[in-house]
């Protein structure tokens, strides 16, 4: 039970971290580790065998979503 | 659900609705957005709800994608 207690720590501390932050590339690492704790959280939380498949699709849901919003923010290729 | 990780979750959602109320750029605004939606997450995996949420992990990046077509700047 205390790897439970350890995500949530790490979810907590990484959203202060992203919320106290004030440039936007350096919120999105700490985004993806929001994503990390949470996905933790999810597969620890309840025994049951799809539990697994739902830590999967959140996996690759989060982090599809912070990557759009990095490459969105990034603005693409800079044409000369 | 342990207390502990309900009242992880819960300051996951009240620091993201706060974050997305005061931030003015709309890039804070989602990234705000998307800590609020991770926070949901494990209330809904804690009833049992697991198709639900398997539907919600897959849909809810697909809204940010469409938000984030509008924000998107524009390249002279």
């Amino acid at each position: 039970m205390i790897a439970v207690y350890v995500c949530a720590g790490i979810a907590v501390y990484a959203a202060i971290r992203v919320i106290a932050e004030r440039n936007t590339m350096r919120k999105l690492p700490f985004l993806n580790v929001v994503s990390f704790a949470v996905t933790g959280i999810i597969a620890l939380l309840l025994p049951h065998p799809i539990t697994i498949a739902a830590a999967a699709a959140y996996f690759v849901g989060s982090t599809l979503e912070s990557n759009a919003i990095a490459s969105t923010w990034a603005g693409g290729i800079r044409k000369p | 659900m342990n207390d502990i990780v309900m009242i992880a979750s819960a300051i996951l959602i009240l620091a993201g609705m706060t974050a997305a109320i005061i931030n003015r750029d709309p890039f804070d605004k989602l990234i705000s957005l998307s800590v609020l939606i991770a926070g949901v997450f494990p209330f809904i995996v804690d009833r049992g709800f697991l198709d639900v949420a398997i539907a919600t992990a897959l849909i809810a990046p697909l809204s940010t994608i469409f938000t984030l077509m509008v924000c998107r700047r524009v390249q002279l």
